[in-house]
Parts: C-alpha cells; sequence; structure tokens
C-alpha cells in the first residue's frame, strides 16, 4: 500500500513539476511588469526600470528560458521561490496567505462533505418524498448558479441581516478585526468573521455531493447483498444502513479527489469576495500586477493541492473498499 | 387459483374431507406437521403496463426434513415465490394467500415482525453468490451478524467458534484464518458455500435455496449440492429448492412442483414427474433435456412460441398456445390442478392428463423433426477434408507482481500446445470448467495473429500467412462465430436487417443480392422474414439466438464456431436452436467447433469431443466413446457431476466429488496438472504418485492388449480415443466418491 | 444464467402493444417522443430557443445600442423609453442585455460543441489505440486536469503586453481558454466508455466478420456514444455559460467594451442597493439560461436512458427481483 502510495506521489510530482514549468513560461511570456514600473510617477528611465528589476531577479532582457533556469536554480538549491517587483520575496509572502487559505477553506470542505453526504443518504431514504424533492430540487439550483454570485448574494444577505438587526453581526469582508482582546472576544470576532464565507462556501458546494450519494445509495438499496442481509433477520432499514450504507460511500470516497482542488479553485473567488489575502485572491492580483514569480507559486500550489486531493482519494477509497487493498 | 378469480371446475368430487386431508388435497387445511405450509399464494405487481399477476393460487405443504423441488422456466413465478414467502418482495407487491409456518401465519407479519423468522426458523439461499455478500464486510463478519441478529446475548468467543464450525461445514478449508478474509478473496463455489453456512447459522426449519447453483461449474455445482445436503442433515431443514434443471433436482427432491405462467402446473412426489408426467409442459421439459448418459441420436423436443404475458388473465390454460395437444376444450377455462388416476399425491393442471403419462411417447406428442442426417455423415472421417488445423497452439500470459517494479512471477499458460483438427461436416465439441482455457482457444483461432505460438490453418491457409488483408478475408469467410450472450451479440442499434446485412455489405454484395439473402437467411433459421425491420429487444432471447445464428451464416462460412451457443436460453427455447444447429449441420454440410460447459448439449450434439484442464487437452475422441467410457479421472469426475434427470439412477449412482477449484497457474505441479485434484492420484500408493508428480503424461490412444491383438490376429486399428493419463482407470479415493442413501427416499 | 431470456413483464407488455400496433419506431423517434412528453424538458427547450431569438432579434425593438450613452439618462429605473433603464454611464440597459445573452450564449454554445468533439476524438483515439499511446495522452489529459485553469484565464486575459489581446475581442480569448480546459473530463469518459464497447460481443463479431475498424467505430462505436455526447454537449454549454459568468464577474474574463451577462452582473455588484434592476436584470437573464439548459440536460438524460420509466419500448434486461 505504501509502495503503491509512494509510486503515485512520484507521479503527481512529475506532473506538478510539469504544469508548474509550463506556467511559469506561460507566465513570464505574457506578465511584463517592467511596462507597470513605467507608469509610475515619477516615470523611471528604462535603464533604471531593469536595473531594478535585475536586482530582484526579473531581468526582462534575458530570454525566458534563461530566466526558468536562474528560477528553477533557485528552488532546488535554496527553494527560493523568487521575488515579486514590489520586492517581497515570494516564501514569505506564501507561507501567510496559504495558513489563511487552509483555515478559511478546511471548515468549509469538512462541513460540505459531511453536509452533502448526509442530505444525500436522508434524500435517498426518503426518495420521492417532498423532503426529497426539495434537498434535490435545491441542489440542482446550485448547480445553475456561478459561485462567486452565489457568494455575492450570501454577503447581501449577510448585510440584510445585520441591517435588520441594527448591529454588526456577520463581518463580510476580512478575517479579523485588528487589536481585538485575545481571548473570548477575539474568538467572537474569529466567529463572526468566518460565518458568512464558510456558510457561502458550504451552501454551493454540498449539491454535487448530496446528488452523488443519493444516487449511490438507491443504486445499491436493492442490491443482492441487502436482500442476504435482510434474509438474515435485519429489516429493510437496518440492512440499508449497515449493508448499502458503507458500499455506497465507495465512490463517493473516490470523487473527494476533485473535490478538494474545486473548493481551493472555488475559493478565489470566495477570497476575491471576502476579500481574504489567502493564495486565491493573491494569484489574481498577482496577474494583475504582472508579478511572475508569485503566478507561478501559486499555480504550483494550486496543482500540488490537486495531487493531495488525488492520493487522498485513493487513500480513502482503500480505507472503505477491502477491494483495493490487496496488492 | 384464487376462486374469486377463477372459476372452480365442475369435477371436483365431494369426498370425505379426512381422505383428502390425508391426501394433501384439502387446501383449506395445512398438513399436520407439515413445517411449512403455502396456501393459495397470489402476487400481483402493479406496472406501467398494468396488474401483473405473477404468482397464481401456489398450495403446497413442506414437511419436516423432506424436499420440494419448484421447477420451471425464467418468468414462471417461482422465484417471486420463494420471495412472497420470505417477505421479501418490495412493499409495492400485492401479496394475497397464506404462508404458514410451523402453524404461524407470516404473511401480513410487518418487516420488523418478519425479522424473528428470517434467517431463524426460515432462511435463504441466493442465485449469484458474487453479488449476495456484502463486498466491505469479512466473510467472518457477515456469518456473526447471522449469529448476533437472533442470538443477541451470545458472547463474542461463542459466535466465533460456531463462525468456524459453520465454515468448516461448509466445507472450507483453514476456517479459522478464512474468517478474517473478505468475499472477493473466494471463488464463487467458496461464497456460495459462505453463503449456505450464513442460510444455517441459526439451524433453521425451513431452507429456501433460489438456484443455488446455477451460475456456479458443474464440479462446483456438484460440491454445492453436497455441501447443501449436509447442511439439511445438520440441520435436519427442509428445503425449498427452485432450479430451471430438472436435473438438479432428480436426486434430492422428495416432491417437484412444475410451475408455468405464475401456476403450479402439476405436482407429485419426485417419481411421478419423472416417469409419468401427465402434463405436456412437464413432458416437454423432460424432452427437452440432452441426457449425458444416454447416446440418444433422436431430436430434442422443442416448445415453440414464448410463454404468456402475465398482465392478461388467461381465459384458457395458459400452456395452450404452447401445446401440442390444444383442443377447444383447453380454451375454455383454466383447467385446475386435480388429481391424476392412479396417483394419490400426483396433480395436474391439464384436462388431457387421464390420456397422458408414462407410456406416451414425448417426442410425438411434441412431434419433435427426425434427427437429420449430413451427407458427410456417410463418408469415413479420414476422408473428409480438414477445415480446421491447431498444432500445438500456446498462448501464455505473464503473471507480474509488484507496482514500481514489475516482476514476472510466473506465467500462465492459458493454452498449453493444443493441437486438433476438425473435418468436413462434424461438430467438435471442447469441454471444461470454466478457467480451462475453452475461451482462450477460441480467441486464438479467430484473432489470427500472423505471430502465433503455434499454427492454426484455417481451411487449408495457416495463420502464419495472414499478414494482408486479402488472406485475411478469405479466412474469415471460412469461419464465423456465434457468442454466448445473444442480447450482448447484437448492436442494440441495429434492425435485424442491418444486424444480417453487415456482413454482406462487408463482403461486397450489391443491395438486391443482400435483401435475397437477408430473407433467405431468415427462413433458414425460422424467423419470420417480415420480423427484419425489427430491434433485437423485440425479440426473445431463443430469437436472438437464431439471428446470430443467421449473421454467422451469412457469408456461407464452412466452419461456425459456437461459443456456448445455448447456456444463456431456457430450456424449451434451447431444445429448439440444438435443433436448428443440428439441422444446419446437416443441410448445409457445416462443421462446428463448439464449446460448452454443458456436458449434456455437448454429447446431444458433438462427433467429437476434446476435455480441457488447464490449457491442455487430457482426453479427447469420438463423443460416445468418451462419454460411455472416459478413461481420465478428470472427465470421468466431470461426467459423474451433471446431474441427470433420472431419479432412481441420481440417487444411487456414485459419483466423484472433486476436492477444492481449479487450481492457480502458479501452483500446477512440474508433472500431471491434475494430480492437486485427482480421485486417481489420491488412492496411488507412494511409488506411483512420484510418477504423476514429475512425468507430464503424453496424449496417447491406448494401447490394445496384448489379448486382443492376439484374437484380431494383425494390428487393431486404435479407436478414436485418446488421453493423458499414466493410470486410466485406477481405483478412485473413497473421499472423494459419494452414494446417497436412498431407502427412505422410495418409501411414502 | 436463465435470467437473460426471462422476459421483463413490462416489456412482454410492451412487445404485444407493437406487434399489435405493427409498427416499429426507430430509436431517435422515442427518444425524441420520451423527450417530448417530459414537459420541464420541452419548458426547457422553450425557454432556451426563445432566449437565443431574443438574443438575436431583441436589438430591433429598441432605438437605443450598447455604446450610444443617453446623457439625459443616467442610471435611471425602467421607463418607456428605456425598457430595462440605463446603466451609470447612460447606456440602455435593454441594448447591453440583448448583446451580453447573446455573447454569453455564443460562448456557451461554442465551447460546449467544441469541447465535446475535441473530447470525443481524443477519447476515442485513446480507447483505439490503448497502450503506449493511451498512456501518454493520459498523462496530458491528468496534467491539464491540474492545471488551475482560472489561473490561465486571468493571465490569457489579462497578461499586458500578450499580442493575442491585441488582436482577438476578449470573448474569443475566453472561448479559446475555456476550450483548452473544459474537454478533459468528457474525454476520459469517452474514452472507458469506448473501451467497455470494444469489448461487447457486437463489436467482436463485427471484427471477426472483418469490418475494418474504421467502419467499427462509425457504425458500432459512435452511435452507441451518441447520447452521452449529446448530454456531454448540453453540459458543457451549461459549464461554459456559469464559467463565463463567474469570471466576468470576478474581472478576468470578459472586458469592457465588451457585454456580457457576466459583465453586466458583475459590474452592478456595487451598486445592488441603489440601482437593484441593473444587478436582477442580467442575473434573471442567466437564470433563465442555465436553468433552462439543465432542464433540457435532464429530460435528455431520462429520454436516453434505457432503463427510464417513461414508456417507450427499450426494454430493461437487468434481473429483477419480479422475474423469477
Amino acid at each position: 500500500m505504501l509502495k503503491y502510495l509512494a509510486k503515485r506521489g512520484i507521479t503527481y510530482v512529475f506532473m506538478i513539476f510539469l504544469t508548474t514549468s509550463a506556467g511559469y513560461f506561460l507566465a513570464v511570456t505574457s506578465l511584463k511588469p517592467a511596462l507597470l514600473e513605467q507608469e509610475r510617477i515619477p516615470r523611471p528611465t528604462p535603464e533604471q526600470v531593469a536595473n531594478s528589476m535585475r536586482l530582484k531577479g526579473l531581468d526582462p532582457g534575458l530570454s525566458p528560458w534563461e530566466r526558468y533556469v536562474d528560477w528553477l536554480t533557485g528552488i532546488v538549491t535554496r527553494w527560493d521561490w523568487g521575488r515579486s517587483p514590489n520586492g517581497a520575496y515570494i516564501n514569505a509572502e506564501f507561507g501567510d496567505r496559504v495558513w489563511i487559505s487552509t483555515r478559511l477553506f478546511l471548515g468549509a470542505i469538512i462541513l460540505t462533505l459531511v453536509i452533502g453526504v448526509a442530505l444525500g443518504v436522508y434524500s435517498a431514504a426518503r426518495q420521492y418524498k417532498y423532503q426529497d424533492r426539495i434537498i434535490t430540487s435545491y441542489s440542482y439550483l446550485a448547480y445553475i448558479v456561478p459561485a462567486p454570485i452565489a457568494y455575492f448574494l450570501v454577503q447581501l444577505g449577510a448585510i440584510n441581516v445585520n441591517e435588520t438587526v441594527g448591529e454588526r453581526i456577520f463581518f463580510v469582508t476580512g478575517i479579523s478585526t485588528p487589536g481585538m482582546e485575545p481571548g473570548w472576544p477575539q474568538f467572537v470576532d474569529m466567529l463572526a468573521h468566518y460565518a458568512v464565507p464558510t456558510i457561502a462556501i458550504t451552501l454551493v458546494g454540498w449539491g454535487s455531493y448530496q446528488i452523488a450519494q443519493r444516487q449511490y445509495l438507491l443504486d445499491n438499496v436493492n442490491a443482492d447483498f441487502v436482500r442476504t442481509a435482510r434474509a438474515k433477520g435485519l429489516t429493510r432499514n437496518q440492512a440499508i444502513t449497515r449493508h448499502a450504507l458503507r458500499v455506497s460511500f465507495i465512490p463517493v470516497a473516490q470523487s473527494i479527489a476533485f473535490t478538494i482542488p474545486a473548493i481551493f479553485a472555488g475559493g478565489f473567488f470566495a477570497e476575491k469576495i471576502f476579500a481574504w489575502p489567502g493564495v486565491g485572491s493573491w494569484s489574481i492580483d498577482a496577474i494583475s500586477l504582472q508579478d511572475v514569480n508569485a503566478a507561478t507559486a501559486t499555480l504550483a500550489y494550486g496543482s500540488v493541492i490537486f495531487a493531495l486531493g488525488a492520493i487522498l482519494a485513493d487513500f480513502a477509497t482503500t480505507l472503505v473498499d477491502p477491494r483495493v487493498r490487496v496488492q | 387459483m384464487s376462486s374469486e378469480t377463477y372459476l372452480e371446475p365442475a369435477d371436483s368430487r365431494p369426498s370425505p374431507a379426512d381422505r383428502l386431508h390425508i391426501a394433501g388435497l384439502d387446501r383449506s387445511l395445512p398438513m399436520d406437521g407439515a413445517v411449512l405450509s403455502v396456501r393459495d399464494l397470489n402476487v400481483r405487481f402493479n406496472t406501467e403496463n398494468g396488474l401483473v399477476h405473477a404468482v397464481r393460487g401456489v398450495d403446497f405443504d413442506l414437511m419436516p426434513g423432506k424436499t420440494l423441488g419448484i421447477v420451471g422456466e425464467s418468468g414462471s413465478g417461482k422465484s417471486v415465490t420463494s420471495l412472497a414467502i420470505m417477505g421479501l418482495l418490495p412493499t409495492t407487491a400485492d401479496v394475497s394467500g397464506s404462508v404458514m409456518l410451523k402453524g404461524k401465519e407470516l404473511l401480513g407479519l410487518n418487516d420488523k415482525a418478519m425479522c424473528a423468522y428470517r434467517g431463524n426458523d426460515i432462511a435463504m439461499v441466493f442465485q449469484d453468490p458474487l453479488s449476495s455478500l456484502t463486498p466491505v464486510y469479512t466473510v467472518g463478519a457477515q456469518i456473526t451478524e447471522a449469529l448476533t441478529i437472533h442470538n443477541p446475548t451470545m458472547s463474542k468467543q461463542a459466535k466465533e467458534a460456531r463462525a468456524v464450525e459453520l465454515l468448516s461445514m461448509v466445507g472450507i478449508p483453514s476456517p479459522k484464518d478464512r474468517l478474517r478474509a473478505f468475499p472477493h478473496e473466494f471463488s464463487g463455489g467458496m461464497r456460495q458455500r459462505v453463503m449456505i453456512a450464513i442460510a444455517i447459522a441459526n439451524n433453521p426449519r425451513v431452507l429456501v435455496a433460489d438456484e443455488p447453483t446455477t451460475a456456479l461449474d458443474v464440479t462446483i455445482q456438484a460440491q454445492v449440492l453436497e455441501v447443501l445436503h449436509t447442511a439439511q442433515e445438520e440441520t435436519g431443514a427442509a428445503v425449498v429448492m427452485i432450479t430451471h434443471d430438472l436435473g438438479v433436482v432428480a436426486g434430492m427432491a422428495d416432491d417437484i412442483m412444475v410451475m408455468y405462467a405464475g401456476k403450479p402446473v402439476e405436482t407429485g412426489g419426485v417419481d411421478d414427474i419423472y416417469y409419468n408426467p401427465r402434463m405436456p409442459y412437464t413432458m416437454g421439459l423432460l424432452g427437452a433435456v440432452p441426457r449425458v448418459d444416454v447416446a440418444e441420436k433422436a431430436s430434442l423436443v422443442p416448445i415453440e412460441g414464448i410463454p404468456p404475458n402475465l398482465v392478461r388473465t388467461p381465459t384458457g390454460c395458459s400452456f395452450a398456445p404452447r401445446c401440442p395437444l390444444v383442443s377447444e376444450a383447453c380454451l375454455n377455462g383454466e383447467p385446475a390442478l386435480a388429481p391424476v388416476p392412479g396417483g394419490a399425491l400426483h396433480r395436474a393442471a391439464c384436462i388431457k392428463s387421464a390420456s397422458l403419462g408414462a407410456d406416451v411417447d414425448v417426442h410425438e406428442v411434441f412431434s419433435a423433426p427426425p434427427r437429420p442426417e449430413s451427407r458427410f455423415d456417410l463418408i469415413p472421417r479420414e476422408e473428409r477434408r480438414a477445415v480446421l488445423q491447431l498444432k500445438d497452439v500456446r498462448k501464455h500470459f505473464p503473471l507480474t507482481k509488484g507496482a514500481l517494479l514489475k516482476r514476472r512471477i510466473g506465467t500462465v499458460k492459458a493454452v498449453d500446445g493444443l493441437s486438433f483438427d476438425i473435418r468436413e461436416g462434424e461438430c467438435f465439441s471442447i469441454v471444461g470448467e470454466s478457467g480451462s482455457g475453452k475461451t482462450t482457444t477460441l480467441l486464438e483461432i479467430m484473432e489470427f495473429h500472423s505471430d502465433q505460438d503455434g499454427e492454426v490453418v484455417i481451411g487449408g491457409i495457416s495463420n502464419k500467412d495472414a499478414a494482408d488483408a486479402k488472406t485475411k478475408s478469405a479466412m474469415r469467410k471460412e469461419l464465423q462465430m456465434v457468442f454466448q450472450d445473444p442480447t450482448g451479440a447484437l448492436d442494440p442499434r441495429f434492425t435485424v436487417y442491418e444486424v444480417l446485412a453487415e456482413p454482406l455489405q462487408n463482403a461486397g454484395l450489391a443491395k438486391p443480392a443482400i435483401r435475397k439473402r437477408i430473407m433467405e437467411l431468415m427462413e433458414l433459421v425460422g424467423l419470420q422474414p417480415d420480423h427484419v425491420n425489427r430491434f433485437p429487444n423485440q425479440f426473445s432471447g431463443g430469437q436472438r439466438q437464431r439471428v446470430g445464428i443467421a449473421r454467422a451464416l451469412a457469408v456461407n462460412p464452412r466452419l461456425v464456431v459456437l461459443d456456448e451457443p445455448v447456456s444463456a436460453l431456457d430450456v424449451s427455447v434451447q431444445a429448439g436452436v440444438i435443433n436448428l444447429l443440428d439441422k444446419l449441420r446437416a443441410e448445409l454440410g457445416l462443421s462446428y467447433l463448439l464449446v460448452a460447459h454443458d456436458l449434456s448439449v455437448v454429447r446431444h450434439i458433438s462427433n467429437r469431443v476434446a476435455v480441457m484442464y488447464l490449457g491442455k487437452i487430457v482426453e479427447i475422441g469420438e463423443v460416445d466413446r468418451v462419454f460411455d467410457n472416459p478413461r481420465h479421472p478428470y472427465t470421468r469426475a466431470l461426467l459423474s457431476a451433471i446431474p441427470v434427470p433420472d431419479p432412481h439412477l441420481e440417487r444411487t449412482r456414485e459419483r466423484i466429488i472433486l476436492q477444492g477449484d481449479l487450481p492457480s497457474p502458479l501452483e500446477a505441479p512440474k508433472g500431471c496438472n491434475f494430480a492437486t485434484r485427482c480421485p486417481v492420484f489420491a488412492a496411488l500408493p507412494a511409488a506411483k504418485k512420484e510418477q504423476c508428480l514429475t512425468l507430464e503424461p503424453p496424449l496417447e490412444y491406448d494401447p490394445p492388449s496384448a489379448a486382443a491383438q492376439a484374437l484380431e490376429a494383425g494390428p487393431v486399428p486404435a479407436p478414436d480415443q485418446q488421453f493423458a493419463c499414466f493410470f486410466p482407470d485406477g481405483e478412485l479415493d473413497e473421499d472423494m466418491l459419494v452414494v446417497h442413501e436412498t431407502a427412505d427416499h422410495d418409501a411414502p | 444464467m436463465t435470467n437473460l431470456n426471462a422476459v421483463d413483464a413490462a416489456a412482454v407488455a410492451e412487445e404485444a402493444h407493437l406487434q399489435n400496433a405493427d409498427v416499429v419506431i426507430g430509436k431517435s423517434t422515442i427518444i425524441f417522443r420520451r423527450f417530448m412528453r417530459n414537459k420541464t424538458a420541452v419548458a426547457g427547450l422553450v425557454v432556451f430557443l426563445g432566449l437565443t431569438v431574443f438574443s438575436f432579434v431583441g436589438g430591433f425593438f429598441t432605438p437605443w445600442d450598447k455604446e450610444t450613452i443617453d446623457p439625459f439618462n443616467i442610471a435611471m429605473p425602467p421607463s418607456g423609453e428605456h425598457f430595462l433603464g440605463t446603466s451609470q454611464a447612460g447606456i440602455d440597459l435593454y441594448a447591453m442585455t440583448v448583446e451580453g445573452t447573446r455573447i454569453s450564449i455564443l460562448i456557451g454554445l461554442i465551447v460546449g460543441l467544441v469541447s465535446v468533439l475535441i473530447a470525443a476524438v481524443y477519447g476515442c483515439t485513446m480507447a483505439y489505440f490503448g497502450g503506449k499511446v493511451d498512456k501518454v495522452m493520459l498523462f496530458v489529459l491528468e496534467a491539464l486536469i491540474m492545471m488551475p485553469a482560472l489561473l490561465v484565464v486571468a493571465v490569457a486575459t489579462s497578461g499586458g503586453g500578450a499580442g493575442l489581446k491585441r488582436d482577438l475581442p476578449s470573448w474569443l480569448l475566453l472561448i479559446i481558454v475555456l476550450l483548452v480546459f473544459s474537454w478533459m473530463g468528457t474525454a476520459r469518459l469517452i474514452r472507458s466508455l469506448s473501451m467497455s464497447l470494444m469489448q461487447r460481443d457486437y463489436v467482436k463479431a463485427a471484427q471477426y466478420m472483418g469490418v475494418p475498424p474504421r467502419r467499427i467505430v462509425w457504425r458500432h462505436l459512435v452511435p452507441n456514444i451518441g447520447s452521452l455526447l449529446v448530454l456531454d454537449i448540453t453540459r458543457g454549454v451549461t459549464g461554459a455559460v456559469l464559467a463565463e459568468v463567474a469570471f466576468s464577474f470576478i474581472g478576468i474574463g470578459i472586458k469592457v467594451p465588451d457585454v456580457s451577462l457576466g459583465v453586466l452582473i458583475g459590474s452592478a455588484t456595487s451598486q445592488v442597493q441603489t440601482f437593484p434592476w441593473m444587478f436582477w436584470v442580467p442575473l434573471t437573464v442567466m437564470f433563465l439560461l442555465t436553468g433552462s439548459l439543465a432542464m433540457m440536460n435532464d429530460g435528455l438524460r431520462d429520454a436516453f436512458d434505457p432503463s427510464s420509466s417513461s414508456i417507450g419500448s427499450a426494454r430493461k434486461n437487468s434481473a429483477k427481483k419480479k422475474q423469477a
């Protein structure tokens, strides 16, 4: 098993390398930080710009290949992902932002999975009853709303709540209020900041899980092994919860691979709309600031998340399905 | 027969109630001491097309320790009956009547109340062992679950001990370790044993087995039937055995109920049904099955038509549309199940039952066609041209292990040095268990690899020369294939016309010629020519297989490869297809290469047969010679494993039960492949065993004995039978022989 | 084993019905009829066609266009002159909605159709050749899945000096980028489906008859994955419309002066409290568009599903409980 995971890991490292390299070339050929520098006031001379860029390792005079080799050497030898046009070091910035993104998404991912799967099971058990119809219709509705618009609508809703109550219950942007006393006030403040984005991401995300879990469970409800379990003396509901449910988790576990990156991708939108300074909003800002190294770093991060998701899915599958355990 | 729906026939004579009661005919009261009594069981399903009346008035009494066989084809309502008894039908089904278990009514109990009985007093074994166990739980957990449900106070150790005991009872080696194994680590036969272990866990009074061996190989079927027998002996349970195979129940059952269109049409003791059938359907079913033990060369009895649609209530006998004896009176009201003259417990639902019986020839009744003769039958085999020759064909697959670096840990010799030839006009069959290499052999023949290990010569052209497309298409014209699953073999989006046109277009025929040929073909295989515009799903299984045969014949091949052509078909339909194949061989002078697991079919249709085991031919020769006088122990075991629809014979004959499954290719010994399971080998003295283990027995003719040679005074032509065994006709190991004591069977 | 010719009662009834009527209906007719019987699907189709027609001819009903500024009506609510009011720049919102709808539908249709085409070719090639070709192509496919599409969209549409940007309108650029990242899932599905189809007996039968591979692919593979393709086209169109709106909404997709539903919705977010019509009108149009597509998709899926409960002649052969 470990061997298998190791093998998958190596494949993914190779893939990450490829996508990141491809991303670097795309960025280095299309992003021109020097152009932005020239718009400064007072307007610097081209020599000044080139000089400042060269100091930050962003020499526009070098060919993309030469810059790629420099950049790669930096990463391999010093784990240095380069600098931004404003002189900031990518590594330093990156750490903070990954932490912010992870904090935001971890809760949302867990909630999405748990609520989606639970509602899927519930609606399958009440197939074609009104509960099922409401839950499933909601999931289809969530499917036809673009994520950022849904987030925006949730944000509007939160603002409305605040206005109705006449007090600021939810913060709809930002991660924390500066200068809060540690302890209880800080905790409340954190909750007030987390609530809206977490709810928004969860509301949009669970639909696909609900539909998938409902379908897989329904596929298994009439399986032969459920009939066997009933023939042993279990009631229909017992047989379904003890046997069908467990089997229906297998394909859901496999699909985790695609959720985690999907939620992080949705994270670009969420961070943008809720103004969280995470990796997602950084990547978009980086592009508008013509920041080659930051853009590439975020792209690499996206690939890593995807690979982690895929490996996690393999792992989860092995956990729930004994058939893939051997060999 | 629910009285509100059907008129009771007027001839139910008033007799003393107690006499009827003793005779088991009083349908109002359960028989004294019956462990399971079913009365007037009716099941209706509401479908979009209307109410389907799937089971219509089933009555029976099951005495403790006895076995009732319910026989019928698909759609006859036999499985629905069993599920209704178990209370496992979907809630949408409307079930009425009465099911009494030990005097307690089961029908109408809710799911929860029913659970007290299910798995406790009444248990069930299902058809498909591969899907009937939950894949994510260990076998041990699934057995203990059955124990926990009904014995909540039982200790963990006690449960585990009982699980081990159960597993060893059903013949699973090293049961203690196997408890922790998952279902996918077991073969199909082993999983069915686990199913039986689960079913008998709580010593049920009634065990319902729904086609428990249908999906299994014959050798494994024999093992599982044996396990069921043991289980019945150990628990003293009464068994309801549901099957479509009249052979399977012949040796086991005490009573038989034949079902047709949801209704019992004949019931009685096993001997009554097999030797003295009184209902044309039963007679037809018995005549439709070929026998493996007799060299009968008469045609099989085909039952034309398809079972009726159960959406409409039959106004007459439901079998009337297919019955050769149908008359005006048959269409007038559905006949009730009435006692037949001379048998108190024997009842049949036929107004003509009095005139039928043991002395009526079923072939005459169903006007079975005479068995056609091929023009080649008169020419000696040696003088006929070979249409297919295999010379030392091999197919080895590397077996690798390891994720990162693939290590070769062995070789699977799927086909290992196969040589045989097929002459014009003959049917050559290959038999063996699944995994013996039959299918791989067919693929090797059909694929025309030019880099083949060995040589395949088709119509005089070797596959070594089949490099260019022209040679290949010349070879393709010589041989065509008919597939096992008639549904999968026809593109669902093609009409029959398009299906049949495909090979003809490919052969470059013009449109008018194609049309003409298709009409010919439809007629040839016995389909209505005006059905050409239908889609495959509008035909029954048998008709679809006929389309498949027509497609194979389209380009006039000399050799047709038949891959299990009838195994997916119902018995009555199967007979029609076999007769058709017989007729086509004779009329068109075709040769067949038949692969089948059903040895009865093989015996009926083929001239020569090869028995394969782990990629090798272990015995080959003229079919009657091989089947009547098998020399290789494997052939002997295979033949003895086939159940025969003859209760007397089944009860008394000695049966060889092979141990275990086909071994994994890695475990194959250096010498004879079969040694690990060989009943002769097991009984050999150690010195002789050595020979089997180290030397590979060659495939050879039996040297005629010196005495015979002296008598003939000259070289005797060797009979057409070769086998690969050092000790043919050796003593068999006692442990692998089973004879059922049957004295009690004959007693009333 | 006997289950195969276990005659499903429903199918038998259907058969009898067919025999009595003595008509043989083609599969496409059946699918069409089933689709038309599905009220939701038909409603979806009507709405979608209505929107499409509106996006092409809607412009003729107003004298305003998406560029002309009406200096007397700036940020006005709907009125007789401006059906849906005007933007803060004084541009007629109705004219912009018509234009935006057209661009969004165009993006959806092009991306949906072309990506399924790419997926079909790519997937079938993988399945047909198998072996090494399959491995390499699968690797490329997975690597593409790993690329965060959004970043590439952002880079491509906002790259300062990119020559592309100067030569192409932003909607065309978006189409190209969306195309590159939208076909992989479908391709993988088509690959596995084709692979299983290649194993079917009827494909084998055709091979053993000597039917050339090209013909087998065309006659047996393509029609049998056809339903999947049609479904994926509707799904792809929906996905592309959603992606356009999402990207434009946060400002990295279509850029002004080009208009699309996403641009309209996005630019109205800051004044949603003060000028609600600017936000809700394009949002409603987007809902109608994606909703109608989803409804059609649902109806098509039902119509194609051979086990669908919708009455038709497709017969369920799986072993069901009611068979004996």
